[in-house]
């Protein structure tokens, strides 16, 4: 029978592999919105 | 006024602009007493009277504006486009009192580009120390603007410049130098070419190494009157353009300035003279180096043992308190045994980066900068290359973004690929632990053995770098020039308020950043470790006790009875008659085999959670990996936390005391755990061999996805960090290898 331990426990997992899941596969290279601008901004890729 | 002010912080590398930053805004923004510790613009509010904001913007340090490298061009592009959203309504240049006359060549060039500009004049409380007399107010009358005599160190002027920038509209924008008379032709031709445009932002554009996007260096030359110059004629008018400024600079501080040079030198030059000598202050660099691990290792060894001790208590008090299930289980042997595994480390991180936070606050960091670019050059690396690969014993990632202030390409990239070799904090813990276990607690000459390990692993990081550094370049076929100028900074006494912050900022952030990481890995890892789809995993218990029917215990368990046995043998006292502390020689043979019994039963009930955890879905992973690691002297334990570290280095440690958690039935810390590990012939499985082999492949390895992000960020491509992954990867491998091979 599953218990509420259980669903607590599957449910941190879910979220332990959501998080590492969102930080390593879907978007590992931190290629967050590229801001619009020049060489000032981190993302400028110009050089 | 119910307009919100934008403020642009510019200033000279090493005038305390981030201090300035910080003392308006509030903010904790990273300070140091060496150049080039901010490479990228970072912004604030400053709150003023009747409702007023000012968003400040921290800019890099430049010299002037005439840019060579990448972070000088950020403060430079900004104040060129004055239709870019953060475009200052008012620049605040900040300078160094002691070094004014090269400070307001900036401040000048600010002023030719028509921006309104109040001069700050920082670490005014060293002006009677180093016998400096400023005319205040003559200075301003001549510059015509409003200037803040400001000292951070002891909070004073930052009021009086709150209350100019609030009436920043008074502040006149009218240019200082008239640059035209270097070349009146040329600059005739240009004004009428571009009427609308200010003169001296052109002549910038033009001029400028570093190319900006919205305003193109060669925009100027797609109108057919452009009256173009070879680039060795348009350097020449650029000096010209110094000597003008300076001689305009040189006007006004004559009647304004006055430096009583006997008391401004002195001791200073003395010091200089012995830290930076060719062989004393290589000495000094390695004594200081020395007495910074030996205090690493002598200040935190009590507090570190009271964490450990504190974690496996409180695991312990979960399974006592919490009702009995999967849940408190989790949290007693995934979760909690993973963040003991990090937050165990926390004073000897906090000590490495009080002292980092030391050297920097006093101005030493930037002897060592200087005495280093002597070692660098033969290996195709400058000066500049110094401040990130110092970085890099922090963390790979600002190392890497730190590179943006060195102009020449290749030996950016060099720096760039050599960076991660650089030991930075994160290899602290896996280092730390393994010498616990496999270097002996002894001393030779009042210095311990683990803390000349320790020290030697730092050593080996630099070595590897810069002969990376060596191979690269000479394989890169990249053009190059480079020139290193390092500013030296005035001897302070650090400030403990910022020595403070640093350290606290910079060990939350490690704890942090790598604690959300090892506490995902922790719970995902327990699961794997505790679920298991094979029959040999279900009937574990069953399995086990036959063996041990038939075969009798194995050699690992044998040996944890012995030691048992042994131990308690050597803690009591036999005696004739029994009495306080002392055990009578009759009962002595039934206490020890009533002992045997109870040692036997742990002993199989940790072979069952033993063989569960091989059968285990984590186990069988492990099984799979483990012909790769088994030549290094790792089992597939080892070879788990090995792959799960790749996300990040410090995981490795988290993943061990989680692995190990599960496969006990006992509660223990995390070095007592590893020490008990054994192989299948009975002997300690973290042996030197072992630990030797391990050290070295993380002291090579490119364990780190975060500074592999950062790279290709920083390259614009997929084939620097991949090339930097495999190249380290196989270095790793083969020291690793080499090692154990040859040591065992």
């Amino acid at each position: 029978m599953v218990s509420w331990q259980h669903i607590l426990a599957y449910l941190i997992l879910g979220a332990a592999l959501l998080y590492l899941m969102r930080k390593f596969i879907w978007d590992p290279f931190g290629a967050k919105e590229k801001k619009k601008g020049g060489c000032g901004d981190e993302d400028c890729g110009c050089h | 006024m119910s307009k919100d002010i934008k403020v642009a912080l510019i200033g000279n590398p090493n005038t305390g602009k981030t201090s300035v930053f910080n003392s308006l805004t509030g903010l904790k923004q990273k300070v140091g007493n060496y150049p080039g510790i901010t490479v990228e613009k970072k912004q604030g509010v400053c709150k003023l009277s009747r409702g007023v904001k000012a968003h400040i913007t921290d800019l890099p340090g430049t010299y002037s504006l005439n840019t060579t490298s990448l972070d000088e061009s950020v403060a430079v592009e900004l104040l060129l486009n004055r239709n870019a959203p953060d475009f200052p309504d008012l620049a605040v240049v900040i300078s160094d009192v002691e070094n004014l006359k090269r400070n307001l060549l900036l401040y000048t060039q600010i002023r030719d580009l028509r921006i309104p500009a109040i001069l700050v004049i920082n670490m005014a409380d060293r002006m009677t120390r180093k016998g400096i007399s400023l005319d205040v107010e003559g200075l301003e009358k001549h510059l015509d603007t409003r200037i803040a005599l400001v000292s951070t160190r002891k909070n004073t002027g930052i009021d009086h410049l709150k209350k100019l920038i609030e009436n920043h509209r008074q502040i006149p924008s009218t240019p200082c130098v008239d640059i035209s008379v270097i070349a009146p032709d040329y600059f005739e031709k240009l004004r009428k070419t571009f009427p609308k445009e200010n003169l001296y932002k052109l002549w910038v554009v033009i001029t400028q190494d570093v190319n900006f996007t919205p305003l193109q260096k060669d925009y100027p030359k797609t109108k057919q009157d452009f009256p173009a110059r070879s680039r060795a004629e348009l350097k020449r008018m650029q000096h010209r353009e110094t000597i003008l400024r300076y001689q305009y600079i040189n006007g006004i501080l004559k009647e304004t300035y006055k430096v009583d040079w006997q008391a401004a030198k002195g001791l200073r030059a003395s010091i200089d003279k012995i830290l930076t000598h060719k062989v004393f202050g290589y000495l000094i660099f390695f004594l200081i180096l020395l007495t910074i691990f030996q205090a690493i290792y002598d200040w935190s060894e009590v507090p570190m043992d009271f964490i450990d001790a504190t974690f496996v208590s409180a695991s312990e008090w979960i399974k006592d308190t919490l009702p009995p299930g999967v849940l408190t289980d989790l949290i007693a042997e995934g979760i909690v045994a993973g963040i003991g595994g990090i937050v165990i480390f926390i004073p000897q991180i906090a000590f490495l980066f009080f002292f980092i936070a030391l050297l920097e606050e006093s101005g030493y960091m930037s002897r060592v900068v200087f005495l280093m670019d002597r070692v660098m050059r033969p290996f195709g690396l400058s000066g500049k290359s110094v401040v990130p690969l110092m970085s890099g014993t922090a963390c790979a990632i600002p190392a890497v973004m730190a590179t943006r202030n060195i102009d020449s390409w290749k030996e950016r990239l060099i720096t760039i690929l050599v960076t991660p070799f650089m030991t930075c904090s994160a290899r602290l813990p896996v280092y730390l632990i393994i010498i616990a276990l496999v270097i002996p607690d002894e001393r030779f000459a009042g210095l311990s053995y683990q803390a000349l390990t320790l020290m030697m692993l730092y050593l080996i990081g630099f070595v590897a770098a810069i002969l990376s550094a060596t191979a690269l370049n000479r394989i890169l076929k990249v053009p190059s020039r480079s020139f290193f100028v390092v500013e030296m900074p005035s001897y302070k006494m650090p400030l403990w308020k910022n020595v403070f912050y640093t350290v606290v900022e910079k060990t939350k952030s490690f704890v942090y950043g790598a604690g959300k990481i090892i506490l995902a890995i922790s719970i995902v890892l327990w699961f794997l470790g505790s679920y298991g789809f094979s029959e040999e995993f279900h009937k574990a218990p069953e399995i086990v006790q036959e063996r041990v029917a038939s075969q009798g215990l194995s050699e690992e368990s044998k040996a944890y009875v012995a030691d048992k046995i042994k131990e308690y043998r050597n803690s009591v006292r036999v005696g004739i008659t029994p009495g306080p502390n002392t055990i009578a020689l009759g009962s002595l043979q039934d206490s020890l085999q009533l002992l045997r019994t109870e040692l036997e039963v742990r002993a199989i009930n940790q072979e069952i959670a033993s063989y569960r955890l091989e059968e285990s879905m984590i186990g069988h992973m492990g099984k799979w990996i483990e012909p790769v690691v088994r030549p290094l002297g790792y089992d597939w334990k080892i070879g788990i936390a090995v792959l799960t570290s790749f996300a990040a280095r410090e995981v490795f440690v988290g993943t061990l005391a989680t692995i190990y958690s599960v496969g006990s039935d006992e509660e223990e810390t995390i070095k007592n755990r590893m020490a008990a590990e054994r192989k299948v012939d009975g002997q300690p499985l973290f042996n030197l061999p072992t630990g030797i082999s391990l050290m070295l492949f993380y002291a090579f390895a490119m364990q780190c996805m975060s500074t592999l992000a950062i790279v290709k960020r920083e390259t614009n491509s997929w084939k620097w960090p991949l090339l930097q992954l495999v190249g380290m990867t196989l270095i790793a491998y083969i020291a690793a290898l080499a090692a154990y091979q040859i040591l065992s």
